[in-house]
């Protein structure tokens, strides 16, 4: 071993020791947060990582950025091996992959090679991008654009010098056993002529500059947005955004538990541990900003905003809490609007991460779409944060747009989010002669299903058309079926995702009750809510049914060929479908409505909104919203009608009815004539009398 | 400040009311019941006073049976200090005896303030809190509007039929509070929790004898179904008839 | 055979309808009693006795006049403590106030003072035997409650406009009387009267609401539903939540789930389709009017009266026809 090689191994241990030294420090914050399992499924989990971070399914969704993104990632990875073989061989001369059997070395070889010009293409094209093309979803959230372009410089100053290194040693030594590498080949060419020393000084100073930038690069990443590179594969695997189990089920809440005194987060100490490690892996792409609807109608929420406010408080906070006094605690190239004042530890403590960084109005502007999560290619579950701070606002402060409390003092006297009589609930079906479960019950009879009917097609007069064409379809196919009338309640989805556990609570314990005391087995229902609510999120309270969608329930009649169709196909018209979020994206439900208006209506022309299933954009009525003010920016709703209106339909179908309402409206404020029609109602005008 | 709130416990007002079997009483099945709205009001003005007004305490007081206890824990979850329930196993009809409960109650409670809803929302009368102002010998500002307290002494506004007065007043007094001032809160769950360990004292009601007497109840004749009256501006002159002679709202 | 006992309210120098109505039911119950006499309580400040007679035309025998300057505005313990001592003295049957404003602040104090029970915003009374029975809307309207009142005298606050005043001439005796308490040490004092309509109706105090919907196509023609609600005279104007979200009127009148929940006497709705969240702040309406042009509009489900059309067309006629019927009394 010569001198350099030990002046070299003792940097390396210095670096590698530093950068362990970082990521321990970045763990041990974690152990501020709260607990949350997210073991189990380790296949299900493997799989996420396959595919979201290894086969960059997610990046690939942009047509642009993916590619170039994919390509230095698969570079990375490929040419993290050749970086192996230069730290080991800069400290043991000795070593090198030589020993490999020589087709798998020479393959070694031209992948480094190859990989390397692919990354340094899409690094130019990354600075291109940055410095001309100027994305938009880049800008915004007080978003500095130095960190990214060091990176950017960083990763060309690595590929540049590793090609030099390669060229130097090549035109030094034509039959060195790298020569399989074609570019660093035609690299060297040039430079035979020169003159043997300066080849072997030149090599030299490349080398050492090419190990010291991997070193500098790796203890660079713990203080940048570029963490992402250690975290976020374990984000990924951790994540439940993709499964296992049903997406977007709100995290439950005990709230019977002894001693717990704080409900929500209203600080990163009272946020998971996963929430926090969602900070650490966001790299500021602002996949989820950019289709997030409050966003693109012009309010303030910006789900890029909530992660990265998350972090930088994390980096304020948490070095107190865990008594880490150091300098390098304090140091971060974190960016974001926050809290710029907060500076003396008093300050800090007093000081937390809502209000001082997010501001309420920002948390009551989401529709709890999923859209950010859906795109987000790193396994952030931006909804977790929002959710978890609006329980602190309502559970702890009492804090919400006035306007929500008659939805819960509704919800509370009256088991709906209007202020309408329970005992109103079955008018729709007067008549109609459908029973209800006590009807049946007294009768000794137990229907096929429970036509869960929802509040929406209870109260609402357009939803009850919904009901009473769901109802007839039933009735046509011969399906016995019951309602709960007036033993049916809010299902407590808009109080929950409001923020609202213990009014979700009391209402869902009360549901289970009335489904249990029946013997329920198996649900049907129009509204997605009620849909995603009872089947996903009842069983953390115990219920467990068996709950179908009526596009799915719809589907199956018409395929068993169990639902009697007039002979008239009926016009021929061009017909958009709008994806309801909880059904879309909450359930991966896509193809049964649409399956059920092409068998409903043969001759019909479907065609497809620009946003389309899981890109489909909200309506803007979830997550509460329904029940709240809409005053900044353009409105959700009329956003999404223009986007229907201008595929040309001639008729737009829904498969929710809060979806109905909100692009009905929007359809009006456009003054537009187009019809909007739940797609039972399409099949109900084409049974046979 | 140190501030009493009477509340009353009373049913949802959305319900379709069924007359009990005794003709004398609504039906109780069913019902869902809350503090009355106007008491409600007059709760969250008397926390948010003594909020802004620095130290103080707010008691909240409701007579009745001991189901009353539940608006009396939401008032103790809204923010109040504690709670006295004057146990009675009715709420009589008779307003009279029930201010001289309540005004035995707060006669010896060196109350600055002692606040009503303008009226209960069931039984709508607007009586008691006058009448316990009468009794304890205190101004009384009836169904206002705004209040504003400083230096031992209240403004208010009350709106009369078209018209609107300020008055002013020294404390003690007592308010009935009307539609304007701050809707109730919505009590947190922290305030929920912190409820359950907030004293509620339970005394005998003192009723007294009573000359008003509920004889029966009934339901006001059935709202005709809506119609149709005509098409286009032809159909005006019928309606205008129908307003003027059916529906005497013009 | 007995007396009754009617508070005469006026203000701004002049007599309130409300005077005529509690005069001339405590006529009603006398007549009924077999003739017995009516005496009124009229008190302000001086001059105010040249009303007096005008009390007589609906029934007063006697009118009790108490004039002082303390009196000029309402003066609620002076005028309760006079009133007291004369339903003391005077040995009524019953003291009639009127449930407005005025009358539901006294009456209470009046009989804690004299120490009997009461009954509140009466929309019919009758004499049976030695009871007062009296019917009381209650449970926000949905219940109409019978009261016995036993003791003597029976105090009742009357509603207003349950009983329309009925002209029974009689000369009036005119009486006057001091003060039962000196005005000036009232503990609650009036400082200052707002008399008039400057003040904008609030949609939440309204016995009349004319709203408007997307249907009547733009901001501009929301004069026309002004023109009607000043035809009404006592109306305001409240939009639906597409209108205020499109910033045609401000979000204060907003009228819905998210906005102001109203039950005025008459809610006319205009170009309104008649979307849950509208319906749930308006249904509990006492009458509800709806124009739309589409007969299958939701808010017809909810209205009384329904005419099918443009809204924009229909309103003015409609202004013209509610000024005339207003102009005719």
């Amino acid at each position: 071993m010569r001198i350099e090689n030990a002046v070299f191994l003792l940097v390396l241990i210095l670096a590698v020791g530093f950068f362990s030294y970082n990521v321990q420090r970045l763990i041990g914050y974690l152990s501020i947060a709260l607990p949350d399992d997210r073991g189990g499924h380790p296949l299900v989990r493997l799989k996420n990582v396959i595919t979201v971070a290894f086969l960059q399914k997610k990046i690939l969704r942009d047509p642009v950025a993916g590619p170039m993104h994919a390509l230095i990632f698969w570079g990375f990875v490929v040419l993290t091996a050749g970086t192996l073989e230069l730290l080991l061989n800069g400290s043991f001369p000795a070593f090198s992959y030589a020993f490999l059997p020589a087709p798998l070395y020479g393959f070694y070889s031209v992948s480094q090679d190859l990989f390397g010009a692919l990354v340094l293409g899409a690094i130019a094209f990354a600075f291109y991008r940055r410095l001309v093309l100027h994305p938009a979803r880049l800008e915004g959230d007080n978003l500095e654009h130095s960190d990214a372009l060091l990176i950017l410089g960083a990763i060309a100053g690595l590929m540049v010098t590793m090609f030099a290194v390669n060229a130097l040693e090549l035109a030094r030594d034509p039959d060195s056993i790298i020569r399989a590498k074609p570019l660093s080949l035609a690299l060297s060419m040039p430079l035979h002529a020169l003159p043997a020393g300066l080849l072997t000084g030149a090599h030299a100073l490349f080398w050492w500059t090419h190990a010291l930038l991997v070193l500098a690069f790796l203890n660079y990443l713990p203080y940048s947005k570029h963490l992402h590179i250690v975290s976020s594969i374990p984000n990924v695997y951790l994540s439940n955004s993709q499964g296992p189990g049903p997406k977007g089920v709100i995290r439950f809440l005990d709230l019977e538990a002894e001693n717990v005194e704080q409900f929500g987060a209203a600080d990163v100490d009272q946020m998971t541990w996963k929430d926090l490690l969602d900070g650490y892996t966001c790299t500021e792409c602002g996949r989820c900003t950019a289709v997030c609807p409050a966003h693109l109608t012009g309010k303030v929420l910006s789900p890029r905003k909530i992660i990265i406010d998350t972090r930088r408080r994390l980096m304020e906070k948490a070095p107190l809490l865990v008594g880490d006094r150091s300098e390098l605690a304090h140091h971060t190239l974190v960016h974001g609007e926050g809290d710029e004042g907060a500076r003396t530890v008093t300050e800090i403590l007093e000081h937390r991460l809502l209000d001082n960084y997010i501001t309420e109005e920002e948390l009551w502007q989401c529709t709890t779409c999923r859209a950010c999560i859906q795109e987000c290619p790193v396994g952030i579950e931006h909804l977790d944060h929002i959710v978890d701070m609006r329980r602190n606002l309502v559970l702890m402060e009492s804090r919400f747009p006035p306007e929500v409390l008659p939805t819960f003092e509704s919800l509370e006297r009256n088991g709906s989010p209007w202020a309408f009589r329970p005992d109103d609930r079955a008018k729709w079906a007067d008549g109609l002669d459908i029973p209800t479960m006590a009807e049946l019950v007294e009768r000794g009879e137990s229907p096929e299903i429970l036509f869960w009917v929802g509040c929406m097609g209870s109260f609402d007069d357009r939803s009850k058309k919904i009901s009473v064409a769901f109802a007839r379809i039933l009735q046509a196919a011969g399906v016995p079926f019951a309602i709960l009338g007036q033993e049916e309640s809010c299902n407590g989805d808009p109080a929950r995702r409001m923020g609202n556990e213990y009014l979700y609570q009391t209402l869902a314990k009360q549901n289970i009750e009335t489904l249990t005391r029946y013997d329920v087995k198996t649900i049907v229902t129009f509204c997605p809510h009620c849909f995603h609510q009872i089947g996903n999120e009842y069983p953390q309270l115990g219920g467990n049914y068996e709950v179908i969608h009526h596009s799915t329930y719809i589907e199956r009649l018409l395929e068993a060929g169990r639902v009697p169709f007039d002979t008239d196909d009926g016009k021929v018209l061009t017909m958009a479908y709008h994806d309801s979020c909880y059904l879309g994206r909450y359930n991966d439900v896509y193809d049964a409505p649409r399956e059920t208006l092409r068998r409903a209506l043969p001759i019909v022309t479907m065609v497809e909104p620009e946003r389309t299933r899981d890109r489909g954009m909200c309506c803007g009525a979830g997550g509460g919203r329904m029940f709240m003010e809409e005053t900044q920016g353009k409105r959700i709703n009329v956003e999404r009608a223009e986007q229907l209106l201008a595929t040309g339909a001639d008729m737009l179908a829904v498969a929710c009815p809060f979806c109905m309402t909100m692009i009905s409206d929007g359809v009006k404020a456009k003054d537009s004539e187009v019809p909007v029609f739940d797609i039972s109602e399409v099949v109900a005008s084409r049974l046979r009398l | 400040m140190k501030i009493a709130v009477c509340i009353k416990r009373v049913p949802d007002m959305e319900t379709r009311f069924k007359i009990a079997a005794s003709g004398t009483a609504v039906d109780e099945a069913g019902l869902k019941y809350d503090m009355s709205d106007f008491d409600g009001y007059a709760v969250e003005t008397a926390l948010q006073l003594n909020e802004k007004q620095g130290p103080g305490e707010t008691v909240v007081v409701s007579l009745g049976p001991d189901v009353v206890q539940e608006q009396l824990r939401k008032a103790l979850s809204m923010g109040a200090d504690r709670a006295v329930q004057l146990k009675s196993d009715r709420v009589p009809a008779d307003g009279l005896s029930i201010a001289r409960a309540l005004a035995a109650e707060l006669k010896d409670g060196g109350y600055d303030l002692i606040f009503f809803g303008r009226q209960a929302v069931d039984s709508a009368n607007a009586t008691v809190g006058p009448m316990v102002a009468e009794m304890l010998g205190l101004p009384c500002a009836t169904a206002v509007s705004t209040l504003d307290i400083a230096n031992g002494r209240g403004t208010a506004r009350r709106d009369l039929e078209g018209a609107a007065e300020i008055v002013e007043f020294a404390l003690p007094a007592v308010v009935t509070i009307d539609e304007g001032m701050p809707r109730a809160r919505y009590p947190s769950l922290k305030g929920i929790m912190a409820a359950k360990k907030k004293p509620l004292e339970v005394r005998p009601a003192q009723l007294g004898a009573e000359s008003l007497t509920l004889e029966k109840m009934e339901l006001p004749p059935e709202r005709a179904a809506g119609r149709i009256v005509g098409e286009g501006p032809g159909a005006v002159p019928e309606l205008v008839r129908l307003l003027h002679t059916e529906a005497k709202v013009l | 055979m007995a007396n009754f006992f009617a508070l005469a309210e006026s203000r701004s120098g002049a007599l309130r309808r409300v005077a005529f109505e509690t005069v001339s039911a405590a006529r009603a119950l006398a007549d009924a009693s077999g003739g017995g006499e009516v005496h009124a309580l009229l008190s302000g400040a001086p001059g105010v006795a040249s009303l007096a007679t005008e009390l007589g035309k609906y029934g007063a025998d006697v009118v009790i006049v108490v004039e002082h300057a303390g009196l000029a505005k309402t003066n609620v313990e002076a005028v309760a403590a006079t009133a007291a001592e004369r339903i003391k003295a005077g040995g009524y049957r019953a003291a009639i106030f009127s449930a407005s404003a005025e009358g539901r602040d006294l009456a209470p104090r009046v009989a804690a003072k004299l120490g009997v029970s009461m009954a509140a915003d009466v929309t019919t009374l009758e004499l049976v035997g030695d009871a007062l029975v009296v019917k009381h809307p209650a449970y926000a309207g949905k219940v109409i409650a019978t009261l016995k009142l036993t003791g003597s005298p029976a105090v009742v606050t009357l509603r207003p406009g349950a009983r329309a005043p009925v002209e029974s001439a009689k000369d009036a005796r005119v009486e006057s009387a001091q003060p039962a308490v000196d005005p000036a040490a009232s503990k609650l004092v009036v400082k200052e009267m707002i008399v008039g309509g400057s003040a904008k109706l609030d949609i939440g105090d309204a016995p009349v609401i004319v709203s408007g919907g997307r249907g009547l196509k733009s901001a501009e023609n929301f004069k026309l539903v002004e023109d009607l609600a000043a035809a009404f005279g006592n109306a305001a104007v409240g939009a639906t939540r597409a209108v205020t979200d499109d910033g045609w009127r401000p979000h204060s009148d907003q009228i819905g789930q998210t906005g102001r929940q109203v039950s005025p006497d008459l809610y006319v709705a205009c170009g309104i389709s008649g979307a849950i969240q509208h319906i749930a702040g308006m249904r509990n309406s006492r009458t509800i009017v709806a124009i739309n042009r589409d007969k299958d509009a939701p808010i017809f489900k909810v209205a009384d009266y329904g005419i099918v059309g443009d809204a924009i067309e229909i309103l003015p006629v409609l202004t013209a026809a509610v000024k005339e019927a207003r102009s005719k009394g």
